[in-house]
């Protein structure tokens, strides 16, 4: 160890490390093939220690932020040191092992080494949009155990020293839907972390391995305090909190908060589903990390440090906590149930933060079929965008994507057309009832795919499209996610969840997603304000009356 | 005969001219002045400093001016009220923006709020489909009752936007004569005159902050051109455009979102111009002013331009997204202000916040506490303190003395550590911003050259250049002034953009001939009201290509005329390389051709700059004085001080010197050697001596 290290060096390191993060995000967005990557930006970037513990990340999600450690621990337990070189690089997707959401989400990783010492990883976690299983696109609500929803890869090598061990890549390759797609993909993320690899390098080569390595410590060490800092502020004590979902079912946790812990007890939830509709340990885990950072502090400082004093308890075999071979498929409407309940239950400690309910579901929307101006098969996955809570501080934010997605970007109607082959007929913010109060919950949106080809198909799992986004201080309830299916002969169906459901030119396929929760008795909305919502068209004069109590 | 360009920035309006000599058309002299930018009469600075300059306006062929009287009016929100029309289903575009929200954590998040309130936004019905095909007829019924509406609201200025008029501007052309001819009250910005790329939210945002700025900008540059009628001025005069070009004021006031970055660009431009007059083709310009740093990277001489502009857009906000032609620069807010902070855990911080120029950097003695970049470059005494702003300004050392004290104690550093770390801190963060347009980019700085100009740039661009092994750093003469300085070089540039999606295959190539061909007549079109003649004009291709399926493309330069196979060959390896270069593999999947950009330029006579008079004086004559420097890891040096109007072309010295002017302080390290060439531009190299 260096005998006294310089406070403005270690600075100057940890904000390269976050550069480097950012460098790799970069590299990955430019080059990926699939728009879930760099439009939706359902990937994230970042660089650990040497024994997996996450230094810096770099992210288009919040939920991807404390995911990548997971798969380079789960590489350190499979492989002796003396099977990890410079230039090997990992991959796992298995939720079981270290691959934490679903198969979907391939993470890859690299060991970096300075000399003969390795002194951290880079890594990589992306959605690719086809490793094969049941259904185009991997995910089915039909699934019923992980073997059909696509190739599993359980902590593998891809590269030796450099080099493609080709086999490997050819069984990934060719057990995807869009071969093109996939080697793409699987490309750019390796460009990502490659970048990150030589970056890193070059900071340890400058700075000195024992520095580099002293400053990551205390740059967890920093994350830690701040947690700790923050926690401080909270009140001390357990809370529970309940919630149903749209099956009946009711979900449940307990959050204990000390000056040092934030324990969140999900115990006695229940068993796992039979369907898809499961998230792993590891993936709970990330849906109290983001509950926690969003009521304790704001700030982007996110490493292992940060998360220390949280811990969370599951029953094995419960939804939260799945055993193989459990499908999961919609992990990410699991995951968003138990942050969502977190937030619930924790979120008035901080009446800075709180808010009211919100549309709080991926909405994942899945379409395919063939492009009727190229002839070439087309796959659509997307989450949508809709209405947030609002919180004493003023009405919620419309039209976002979901607390799991962050610096995410929808996709724009005219790329939607061009690409898809399907006209987009409107996208306005969604005007049903739900979410008036004092301050209103955020407006979801109506959207229209209207379809062009003969054999497409749709499928959807959204959540909250029974129990509605809640509200608080006697605001109004949120509204529904879901969608209609408009037939040719003007014939509605409606769905939340749907698995390849047939479509005809002509259909039109509507998505609502939910206003958030509103806060405060609406009576008690400002003249003004109402005033303004008329003028603008965000409510009716008969809704003005209604709920508001607006008279003239 | 004199050559003027005017830049008003947000603290001073500066002045450059060349007088050029009748008999041998080359440039004597280069001068300069500066006056206090005065808001909101910006014009009024402007004469100022013509006033302060002496010169005779009657006398110029040549106006450039550059301005910040855009981007201002848009961040003070300041614009007109505008209203908008769109296509029936996506009045909300606008607000829904893209859903994203960068501040992660914050589930209280608020987005950039829309240009046009809902109340304001129209839709029409009727639709084009992504190949330009009509599908459903315009529908423009209700247009009576729309712009009844806007009326009631005071709306002045409209701005069209429809789905998919990059593919076929119909619609759009329509509803404008519409408006135009029976309400011409209203300022009209259609969507397609400024751009004819995809993406609705991103357009209709370009053009809804167009409409906002018109009626403000066409004032302006009509009160501007009416001033310089009464001083006879007699010449065309230009604007600098954000795309590297200047534009006269007739074209800019249909657009007037053009100029939005007017003064950053053409301080790259300048960069890429020394280039050109020395033979420097790969550069890396840097400019250091108050607030930030801004860097761009020219290779083979052409300054990089992107269409993926965003203002306001930073770690907490979403932005605002300006779909032009805008000189790739990265900004950070790092500059001689930005204010040095340590938090709760002990952590040195530099910027973004920034002194500004009130207080301004404690050093200046206006009861300033913040410690701020300049203060640490005072205090190592890198900067002069008996030669403060040129001896304008007692520097304030006691107060230096005093808040860096405070800052140490925080720290547990000495206060020239303090000092130190302040510098070393500010570099960093400028050595990322360099990387991002850099190496992150597949080019090796070691191939660079670093042209460094602004208030800083001398300052900090060696100690960056060591950081990043660029082997040498030009400090240009008129360093402070030189935006003002790349203007007198530009030309007029249009671009002209088109997402058009074509696979590279022999199939496409009629397509893709005839586009540019079409692009091309509609390039001498335009020019053709600006009275320019056909075979001024010079073309420069290019076009976004990616792998089939792929979002993000990379821009290549392609030949001119008519392409076969072999240059569909030679088109396709540029991209592949280029490709591979900037991402580290490449595919044999097919390649696809998704927009056009022709880039034509207008050349505008020049004059040939006059080198520096020789007297023969010695270089030992243009040392001014020795002071000690703190030099960072070389420690306290005596270094010699050269005063910069006294250096003469082939001088030589080496570091530890400060080469010193009114405006400029350039740090030459221990080991570093300066050449002074035929201009009077310093080269230093900065490679370590083994």
């Amino acid at each position: 160890m260096p005998k006294k290290i310089d406070p403005i060096t270690v600075e100057i390191i940890q904000s390269s490390l976050q550069a480097a993060c950012d460098e790799m995000f970069i590299a990955m967005r430019k080059t990926a093939m699939s728009s879930i990557i760099y439009e939706v930006l359902d990937f994230g970037t970042a660089v650990t220690d040497s024994n997996g513990n996450i230094a810096a990340s770099g992210a288009g999600i919040p939920a991807f932020i404390a995911m990548c450690d997971k798969a380079v621990q789960a590489v350190l337990n499979k492989f002796d040191d003396k099977e990890i070189k410079p230039g090997d690089i990992f991959a796992t997707n298995d939720p079981y092992n270290g691959g934490v959401t679903h198969l979907n989400d391939v993470i890859v990783v690299m060991p970096v080494f300075s000399g003969k010492k390795r002194i951290a990883w880079t890594a990589n976690i992306a959605h690719w949009p086809d490793l094969g299983g049941m259904a185009p696109g991997g995910i089915s609500a039909d699934a019923t155990e992980i073997f059909q929803e696509g190739l599993q890869l359980p902590v593998i090598k891809m590269f030796n020293q450099g080099k493609p061990i080709q086999s490997v890549i050819d069984i990934i390759i060719s057990n995807s839907r869009v071969p093109q797609y996939t080697k793409g993909d699987m490309w750019a993320a390796i460009a990502s972390i490659r970048v990150g690899e030589k970056r890193i390098r070059d900071i340890a080569e400058k700075y000195g391995r024992e520095t580099f390595e002293k400053s990551v410590e205390l740059f967890m060490e920093y994350g830690e305090k701040s947690s700790l800092d923050a926690l401080r502020k909270l009140k001390n004590g357990t809370y529970y909190g309940e919630d149903i979902l749209d099956n009946g079912e009711k979900i449940q946790v307990k959050v204990t908060i000390t000056n040092k812990e934030f324990i969140v007890d999900l115990r006695n939830n229940p068993k796992q589903d039979s369907g898809p509709n499961n998230a792993s340990y590891d993936g709970t885990v990330v849906s109290a990390q983001m509950a926690f950072k969003g009521v304790t502090s704001s700030d982007f400082i996110c490493n292992a440090g940060t998360f220390r004093p949280l811990k969370v308890i599951c029953d094995e075999g419960s939804m939260f906590n799945p055993t193989r071979p459990a499908a999961q498929g919609i992990y990410y409407e699991t995951d968003i149930r138990s942050y969502d309940l977190i937030w619930k239950t924790i979120s008035h400690l901080n009446p800075d933060k709180s808010t009211a309910g919100s549309f709080a579901s991926i909405c994942g929307t899945f379409m395919g079929g063939t492009h009727p101006d190229t002839n070439e098969p087309f796959i659509i996955i997307e989450p949508q965008i809709g209405g947030w809570g609002a919180s004493a501080a003023g009405d919620g934010m419309s039209a976002n994507f979901s607390a799991f997605h962050g610096d995410t970007f929808n996709t724009p109607a005219e790329i939607h057309e061009a690409r898809h082959g399907l006209y987009v007929d409107q996208m306005r913010l969604n005007n049903q009832e739900g979410g008036e109060g004092k301050y209103n919950g955020g407006k979801g949106i109506i959207m229209d795919y209207r379809v062009r080809s003969k054999n497409a198909w749709v499928s959807v799992a959204y959540t909250r499209s029974k129990t509605l986004p809640w509200s608080l201080k006697n605001g109004r309830e949120g509204s529904a996610n879901y969608i209609e299916v408009i037939r040719k002969n003007k014939k509605i169906e409606k769905y939340s969840v749907v698995t390849g459901l047939g479509l005809e030119p002509g259909d039109i396929v509507r998505i609502y997603t939910g206003n958030g929760g509103g806060f405060g008795d609406p009576k008690k909305r400002s003249k003004e304000l109402i005033k303004n919502d008329l003028l603008n068209e965000y409510i009716t004069k008969a809704q003005a009356k209604k709920y508001f109590g607006f008279k003239k | 005969m004199i050559r003027v360009a005017t830049d008003v920035g947000g603290t001073f309006t500066d002045l450059v001219y060349f007088e050029i000599d009748k008999k041998t058309k080359k440039a004597k002299k280069i001068s300069n002045a500066k006056s206090d930018t005065t808001p909101p009469n910006y014009e009024k600075g402007v004469f100022k400093a013509i006033k302060k300059s002496g010169i005779n306006i009657a006398e110029a062929i040549f106006f450039a001016h550059g301005t910040t009287v855009i981007i201002n009016s848009i961040t003070e929100r300041k614009g007109s009220v505008t209203a908008l029309i769109t296509t029936k289903g996506f009045r909300d575009s606008l607000e829904i923006a893209r859903g994203d929200r960068p501040d992660f954590f914050n589930l209280r998040y608020k987005k950039p709020e829309p240009f046009v309130p809902r109340y304001l936004r129209a839709e029409v019905p009727g639709r084009i489909d992504f190949l330009g095909k009509e599908i459903e007829k315009l529908d423009s019924k209700n247009l009576n009752t729309i712009i009844k509406t806007f009326k009631k609201h005071k709306v002045k200025s409209i701005a069209v936007c429809l789905l998919h008029a990059y593919a076929n501007p119909k619609h759009e052309q329509l509803i404008a004569k519409a408006i135009n001819k029976k309400w011409p009250e209203f300022e009209v910005v259609t969507s397609n005159e400024l751009t004819r790329e995809w993406r609705e939210y991103e357009r209709t945002n370009t053009t809804a902050l167009c409409a906002y700025v018109k009626p403000i900008a066409k004032n302006y540059l009509d009160r501007l051109y009416t001033e310089l009628k009464k001083f006879k001025f007699r010449g065309n005069p230009y604007v600098m455009q954000s795309n590297g070009g200047i534009d006269t004021f007739d074209s800019t006031k249909k657009t007037p979102l053009t100029i939005i970055e007017s003064g950053p660009t053409s301080g790259v431009l300048g960069a890429a111009e020394i280039g050109k007059l020395i033979g420097v083709k790969d550069i890396i310009a840097l400019d250091i002013g108050g607030t930030t740093a801004k860097c761009s990277l020219i290779e083979n001489g052409n300054v990089k331009i992107n269409t993926n502009y965003w203002i306001e857009k930073n770690r907490t906000s979403a932005g605002y997204p300006v779909m032009l032609p805008v000189v790739d620069i990265v900004e950070i807010g790092n500059g001689g202000g930005s204010i040095a902070w340590v938090d709760d855990y002990k952590k040195l911080h530099v910027g973004p916040q920034s002194a500004g120029a009130s207080p301004g950097p404690v050093s200046y003695g206006k009861q300033g506490k913040n410690i701020t970049t300049t203060d640490a470059n005072l205090y190592t005494r890198r900067i002069n303190p008996s030669y403060f702003c040129g001896g304008e300004i007692n520097a304030d050392i006691k107060s230096v003395d005093k808040y860096l004290t405070a800052l140490s104690k925080k720290l547990k550093l000495s206060k020239m550590e303090t000092a130190r770390g302040i510098i070393r801190i500010a570099n960093n963060n400028m050595t990322n911003a360099l990387k991002l347009i850099s190496v992150n980019k597949g080019h090796d700085p070691r191939d660079f050259t670093l042209v460094a100009f602004g208030g800083g740039g001398g300052m900090h661009a060696t100690s960056l250049a060591m950081e990043l092994n660029i082997p040498k750093v030009i400090i240009p003469i008129n360093s402070s002034v030189f935006s003002a300085w790349g203007m007198l070089m530009s030309d007029l540039r249009r671009d002209f953009i088109l997402t058009k999606l074509n696979k590279m295959n022999l199939e496409s190539l009629k397509s893709i001939n005839e586009t540019f061909s079409n692009i091309e007549s509609k390039a001498i079109a335009n020019f053709k009201k600006e009275k320019l003649q056909k075979n001024k004009i010079q073309f420069q291709r290019f076009a976004s290509l990616r792998y089939l399926g792929q979002d993000h493309s990379v821009e290549v330069p392609l030949p001119n005329g008519k392409y076969g196979k072999n240059e569909l060959n030679k088109i396709l390896s540029t991209f592949h390389n280029q490709y591979e270069k900037e991402f580290t593999y490449k595919l044999d999947n097919p390649v696809e051709l998704i927009q056009f950009h022709l880039v034509a330029i207008a050349k505008i006579e020049k004059p040939k700059l006059e080198k520096r008079l020789k007297t023969g004086r010695k270089t030992k004559d243009a040392i001014k004085s020795r002071r000690k420097v703190d030099f960072d890891q070389f420690g306290d040096r005596i270094s010699d001080i050269y005063d910069f109007d006294l250096l003469e072309p082939k001088m030589t010295f080496s570091g530890p010197a400060i080469v010193e002017d009114a405006s400029t302080t350039v740090v030459i390290f221990p080991g570093q050697k300066c050449t002074v060439d035929d201009y009077a531009n310093l080269h230093i190299n900065t490679k370590k001596k083994k």
